[in-house]
């Protein structure tokens, strides 16, 4: 139609040729896109900006019935009010989540390093077998073994522990750890590592001094996987830890979601909510092309 | 044995022997107690134990929804508390377990052992020995509020005695204004309905287990049915709030506080909670009746009992005995419009001149507690069938549906 | 070498450090994997309460679990759900990531964002959904209230189907951006000629779509498709935070049956034959990813 038209009154004023029409147009549609791009934007940050929000309101504002839209007052009794919350306050279950997180971090690290390092340049019997063990550690979830897992936790006496979960948590990084990690070994060029073996290196101290700083940005990745995972899963810490004192974040706020004193308190909710959120969020903005990079390769690839 | 080796036997067992003298006595014991959340009764009562000074006791408090399973967990790690405060109902399965310390001849030889209340006692038993003793005493009966009464027309003084009156006095608290409702009840909260909608059963001579607690009756007790259909009424014809149908419980006590609800099932720990949040209520009770009249009620509230896996049952059971003396009972429990645990103490100088307390002790006399392994899994759990009947029925009014699942699922969860 | 292991020869060396270098993740694989799996096939044929004696039953609770109504139901819940969960969750993921494909001013930003929900655990988010759906302080009434849109606070959560869809929302929210980002990089992988050929030949919009996007990134939807549906299946979180199972037990997925059994009713024998037929149906969907994404490589 556009062009029919255009071909009708070719001389016309003359000012717009086809192509500065096409141009036109071309800014049109961008602005729409961003226009567009914005309102879901506004959308998809709009769960975490009230939350944050909400959280800034006096706790009897938080509990307003109907809700204010915008805080009248920025206040942050409702972190304190977390803090007065159970035996432990908020600040002992971010140390849990905390300990939890940084043993998976160390754990995946050290084990898909070496893991990753010995499947990518060594030759060994049994080795496509043991890969392939490792692997399909990821076809099935840990949902499904649960129930044997707590009743090993118990009997090694690591049920309701930080490092008894922290182990589930490593075993169920491992996979991906691995896998990405080997593949990180195996772009390294191997004529580096056979000069420093010439050298007298042993292959630990290779791995040690050379090797990492090659593959950095995997082990950026599996770290920043292993820390986010462990510090969001919820239903393994749900089933391991009965002990209140030793709940991660995300039991812990379901605690204060059923309400000890049979009124929900909303307020200091969200401000658990903003709490757990924090430190996922500023991980993933600070570090996200290793993020991203890793989700792509982990999923894609195998 | 080399010399040396001797001298550190020697050693250790001097420093065992003494020890043992020292955790004898209660000086530096901490114990810990487990204690669904039920306010801050509980609080309260080992706040002024530990005052004592002596042993001291760490409490510890988990959601109701989860006790079970946290409990269950924690035994199953060796890790139970030492003693723990236990919705009465679960007493005969952690009983069963072996999980709690048998205190038979502690029990017996308490000079008011014939004194202390019989439902809450029989629960705390199993295979005859004596496992578990009351602690928290929750009779159900319901709770009214005389302004709305009044305002309705009705006698504020005269509270409804059987099913009728009270759909009559719903109705007519109802018609009031658009704000106002005649009755309220938790219709996503599995253990509120236990509580205070199995006593209308009771009250009228039904049931929906068999006396020996071995078989489901819902399909076969004409009663079931009408009760059904009773609460049935009342949500078609709009006397019930619609945001009861998604209350899992969290509201429960504080519905009726917003001054709106004309009546509605609680227990003694309402009466506190109700008289400091919300003093302008001016309150009346009368018991859960039957259908021509009548009256029953939920023996509810925990027993306490101490884990056998504990290293302290001395300073547990002196916690115990203290809790039941008669200065605790009157001083912590009587004083406080809380029911004791001790029959005889039921009536005191406390509860003389107060109608409500007075109600929620009655209310034991009429009461009942059902005794069974399974009872989380019929009536308490979230995701059971005794709420699942319940909602469909009531809330959807498919009653025999309801009537056909609730007989199919709990006989399923009987025969295990 | 510091092995000491001076007797063997080089290459024997090479095999064992190897060997030595991927024991700790063998051990663990094995400990809290091998195990465990093997476990779960052992203990479905017993009776296993949480606390006391395990006994051997055969194959009772595989035969109960055809008469276990509510199991039933769950299946079927997790299905549908999965079932109604998908579709939103790819088409909005599509469309994010043809928006975001191209390499304009600020598009980061906007990648950033639609992902950023993807890093928050799937509990704590249904806490704050949870938090605005409520029908007294939640802002979604507030809202629609405020806009005339409804005459009184609506209970989102008190009908099986609004609480479905409620969820839904909630679930694409959290997990549209990983399957944006997957379709993004099948996007990209798409060389540009192709289009710019077909535009020469005058191709509109949703010929270039058919005719060449969705053919080209066959695997890639297959993957993201996947991806989803299993983590649609195994589906807790949300349930166990913004419904609790409710209304009438309407939305108790497989995985919140297996916890409830095991770890309330303390069945464990019957929650691990649960988690088996679980098993077999995820092993079924692997398999199928398997078969597509190798059958065009």
């Amino acid at each position: 139609m556009t062009s029919l038209h255009l071909r009708n009154r070719p001389a016309e004023a003359g000012a717009l040729t086809q192509q500065q029409r096409r141009r036109i147009r071309q800014r049109a549609l961008l602005l729409l896109k961003y226009f567009v791009l914005t309102g879901l934007a506004l959308l998809f940050l709009f769960p975490i900006a009230w939350s944050f929000l909400n959280s800034l309101k006096t706790p009897a504002e938080s509990l307003a019935v109907p809700p204010t839209y915008l805080p009248t007052a920025i206040v942050f009794d409702n972190y304190a009010q977390l803090e007065a919350f159970g035996n432990y306050g908020i600040i002992g279950h971010v140390e849990n989540s905390t300990i939890v997180a940084l043993l998976t971090v160390v754990g995946s690290l050290v084990l898909s390093t070496l893991g990753g390092y010995g499947f990518a340049r060594f030759n060994f019997p049994g080795k496509n077998l043991l890969f392939i063990m490792v692997l399909s550690t990821m076809m099935i979830p840990f949902q499904s073994i649960l129930i044997p897992l707590f009743v090993m936790l118990v009997r090694f006496e690591l049920n309701d522990t930080l490092i008894g979960l922290a182990l589930v948590y490593i075993t169920f990084q491992l996979p991906f750890g691995i896998f990405l990690m080997r593949n990180s070994f195996l772009a390294v060029p191997k004529e580096i590592e056979e000069a420093a073996l010439l050298d007298g290196c042993s292959s630990l101290s290779l791995l040690y001094r050379m090797m990492l700083r090659l593959v950095l940005p995997g082990i950026v990745t599996v770290a920043i996987f292993a820390f986010i995972n462990s510090w969001n899963e919820f239903l393994a810490a749900l089933i391991f830890m009965s002990d209140q004192d030793k709940f991660t974040l995300p039991v812990f706020l379901t605690l204060v979601r059923s309400g000890i004193y049979g009124t929900v308190d909303w307020g200091a909710l969200q401000a658990g909510v903003i709490v757990a959120i924090f430190p996922c969020l500023l991980v993933f903005l600070l570090l996200q092309r290793y993020y991203i990079n890793g989700l792509i390769g982990g999923a894609v690839n195998n | 044995m080399t010399p040396r080796r001797i001298i550190f036997a020697v050693m250790i067992m001097a420093l065992c022997m003494g020890a043992l003298p020292l955790s004898a006595q209660d000086d530096g014991v901490s114990m810990t107690m487990w204690v669904r959340n039920i306010g801050d009764q509980v609080q309260e009562l080992v706040d002024a134990w530990n005052d004592r000074g002596g042993s001291q006791i760490q409490l510890t408090v988990i959601p109701p929804n989860e006790f079970v399973t946290k409990m269950g967990a924690a035994i199953a790690a060796g890790e139970s508390p030492d003693i723990a405060s236990i919705d009465l109902i679960y007493a005969p399965a952690f009983a069963a377990a072996g999980q709690l310390l048998d205190i038979t001849d502690w029990v017996d030889a308490l000079p008011y052992a014939d004194d202390l209340l019989p439902a809450h006692s029989e629960l705390g038993t199993y295979e005859g020995r004596k496992y578990a003793v009351p602690f928290l005493i929750e009779g159900s009966f319901i709770i009214y509020n005389k302004g709305l009464f009044e305002a309705a027309g009705l006698d504020p003084e005269t509270p409804p005695t059987t099913w009728d009156e009270m759909l009559e006095a719903a109705r007519a608290i109802t018609a009031i204004d658009d704000e106002t409702y005649g009755y309220y009840f938790a219709g996503a909260c599995a253990g509120c309905n236990a509580f205070t909608y199995l006593p209308f059963i009771w009250a009228s001579g039904g049931d929906v287990l068999s006396d020996d607690y071995n078989a489901a009756t819902i399909a076969s007790d004409p009663i079931v049915r009408e009760a059904l259909e009773y609460y049935r009424t009342m949500w078609e014809e709009g006397l019930i709030p619609e945001s009861a149908s998604i209350d899992d419980g969290s509201s429960f006590v504080s519905a009726f506080g917003t001054g709106t609800i004309g009546m509605a099932g609680t227990g003694a720990f309402g009466i506190n909670t109700y008289r400091n949040d919300h003093p302008d209520l001016e309150l009346g009770a009368f018991h859960i009746p039957g259908k021509e009249g009548g009256a029953s009620s939920f023996g509810g509230g925990d027993v306490i009992a101490i884990g056998s896996g504990t290293q302290h049952p001395q300073e547990a059971w002196a916690f115990l005995e203290w809790m039941m003396s008669d200065e605790t009972q009157l001083e912590h429990y009587a004083a406080r419009n809380r029911t004791t645990v001790r029959v005889s103490m039921l009536e005191n100088e406390y509860s003389q001149d107060d109608p409500l307390v007075l109600t929620a002790a009655s209310a034991l006399a009429v009461g009942k507690s059902p005794y069974s392994l399974v009872y989380n899994d019929l009536f308490n759990d979230p995701n059971g069938p005794w709420l699942e009947m319940i909602q469909i029925a009531i809330l959807d009014g498919d009653i025999e549906g309801a009537l056909q699942l609730g007989q199919d699922r709990f006989t399923q969860i009987i025969e295990g | 070498m510091t092995f000491g292991l001076g007797s063997l020869s080089w290459e024997q060396r090479r095999k064992l450090t190897g060997l030595l270098f991927v024991l700790p993740t063998v051990l663990f694989v094995t400990v809290f994997f091998i195990i465990p799996l093997a476990m779960t096939v052992f203990m479905s044929f017993h009776d296993w309460p949480l606390i006391g004696e395990q006994s051997w039953i055969g194959t009772t609770n595989y035969t109960e679990l055809a008469n276990d109504r509510q199991f039933l139901k769950s299946l079927d819940f997790t299905f549908r759900y999965t079932l109604f969960v998908t579709p939103p969750i790819f088409i909005l993921g599509f469309i994010l990531a043809s928006l975001v494909r191209h390499q304009i001013r600020f598009i980061g930003i906007y990648r950033t964002i639609f992902f950023l929900p993807v890093v928050i655990g799937l509990g704590v988010s249904s806490l704050i959904w949870v938090w605005m759906l409520d029908q007294r302080v939640g802002i979604f009434n507030k809202m629609l209230l405020d806009l005339d849109l409804i005459a009184k606070p609506q209970l989102f959560l008190a009908k099986p189907a609004t609480a479905m869809n409620v969820i839904i929302l909630s679930v694409v929210w959290k997990t549209v951006g990983f399957t944006m980002i997957l379709l993004l990089a099948g996007l990209q992988s798409i060389p540009d000629e192709l289009y710019e050929s077909a535009d020469v030949d005058g191709a509109g919009y949703f010929r270039k779509l058919f005719y060449i996007t969705l053919p080209l990134m066959r695997r890639t939807i297959a993957l993201a498709l996947i991806l989803s549906v299993i983590g649609s299946v195994l589906a807790f979180d949300q349930f166990y935070i913004i419904t609790r199972g409710g209304p009438r037990n309407s939305t108790i997925s497989i995985v919140y049956w297996i916890f409830n059994n095991s770890f309330t009713y303390w069945k464990m024998g019957y929650g691990s034959a649960m988690s088996i037929v679980l098993l077999g149906i995820l092993v079924a969907l692997s398999s199928i990813q398997y078969y597509v994404l190798r059958e065009r490589v």
